[in-house]
């Protein structure tokens, strides 16, 4: 079923020479039949020549856009070539591309429009910080009040959507904090989620774009955008 | 003290009118923001040349504040719209540029595949050499 289907794995990467082409390379041992774009946000170093040369299709963005702009084309591309399915995936490898056979069958079964790889739930054994885990605890209250709808990890990278959610992301899609946003756009264009537990690797190389320092900072600005979302007017 | 200050004011509005104007007539200032510019300088000139109509009997009367601090006031208010009016085009500004950013990144893959697909065909870039 999953072979005949067109599907994309979409995977961000800014300045991650050091882990992307292994990232790249694993998913294509995993899942040969699914072809990989990977979206290069205007990196300063070679990313783009490490992905080509691991045999993915690179989107190289003039500048950089942030997460949010560079995953909208990396929709934008799945929407234009037809793709049925489009995978995110973090360039900088702690998403295992041996889970994406659960994303994708919980987005058949569960017959949602967007399938999250949670960390958190079943059998992960994803271990972080304090600061980081009060963090996404506090934003998984506040999306759950306001999708009704138990979200456990919204800040999880590692997502799944159909083609009706390409369509919505590759006109409408959050440019600041995406992926904790991404729900409220869901939930008000009446499009659907589910969780999945997954198990998490370690990152290959770089560093979590949220330090400890900044994590207060990041806190207030998303709960602050998920809050003006709310009144966003989404015509889908 | 009153008409030295109305002189001064004046002359100020009097030179940002000279100066949206001529920016206008080079087209280095787009209609669109000169608006708002020579409404202000108009604006000024008009408390400038009837102050005490418009500013020390109406406007004082009703809150208590003397010509100069209201002058002030309202040129604070003027500024206030205008950077808020900026804030407005630089954010459409910066959705514009991601989208052209994003269209440019997919054409040039989309070109970048052509090319592959078609090796003997020449690159329209230099078609003259």
């Amino acid at each position: 079923m999953e072979n005949k289907q067109k599907i994309l794995v979409i995977i961000p990467a800014f300045n991650e020479e050091g882990s992307v082409g292994k990232v790249v390379k694993e998913v294509k041992e995993h899942l040969p039949q699914i072809d990989i774009l990977v979206v290069n946000d205007g990196s300063s170093d070679p990313t783009s020549e490490k992905a080509k040369e691991a045999g993915a299709v690179v989107l190289d963005l003039p500048f950089n856009l942030g997460i949010g702009g560079a995953m909208q084309a990396g929709y934008k591309y799945a929407f234009e070539k037809g793709y049925e399915i489009a995978i995110q995936v973090d360039g900088d490898g702690q998403h295992d591309p041996k889970e994406i056979p659960k994303l994708l069958r919980a987005l058949e079964e569960k017959e949602v429009d967007m399938v999250i790889g949670t960390r958190f739930i079943g059998d992960s054994e994803f271990k972080s910080s304090m600061m980081r885990r009060v963090g996404i605890s506090i934003f998984s209250r506040v999306i759950s009040l306001i999708v009704g709808q138990k979200i456990t990890d919204p800040t999880s990278g590692f997502r799944a959507v159909n083609r009706k959610a390409i369509q919505l992301f590759a006109f409408d899609y959050p440019q600041d904090y995406p992926e904790p946003e991404v729900f409220v756009l869901l939930y008000k264009c009446g499009l659907k989620v589910a969780e999945v537990p997954i198990g998490m690797s370690k990152r290959y190389a770089g560093e979590s774009s949220i330090t400890k320092l900044r994590s207060i900072y990041y806190m207030v600005k998303v709960l602050l955008a998920i809050f003006v979302d709310c009144f966003k007017k989404h015509s889908f | 003290m009153l008409i030295k200050i109305q002189l001064f004011i004046g002359a100020l509005s009097i030179i940002l009118l000279i100066i949206t104007f001529e920016l206008i007539r080079k087209e280095k200032l787009r209609e669109e923001y000169s608006l708002l510019w020579l409404f202000t300088g108009a604006v000024i000139l008009v408390f400038s040349i009837w102050p005490e109509y418009f500013l020390s009997r109406f406007f004082s009367q009703i809150t208590g504040i003397f010509y100069l601090s209201a002058v002030v006031l309202l040129a604070f208010m003027f500024l206030l719209l205008i950077v808020f009016h900026f804030s407005v085009v630089i954010s459409k500004l910066t959705d514009l540029n991601k989208e052209l950013a994003q269209r440019h990144a997919l054409l040039e893959l989309e070109f970048r595949e052509f090319k592959n697909c078609h090796p003997q065909s020449k690159n329209p870039l230099n078609q003259n050499g």
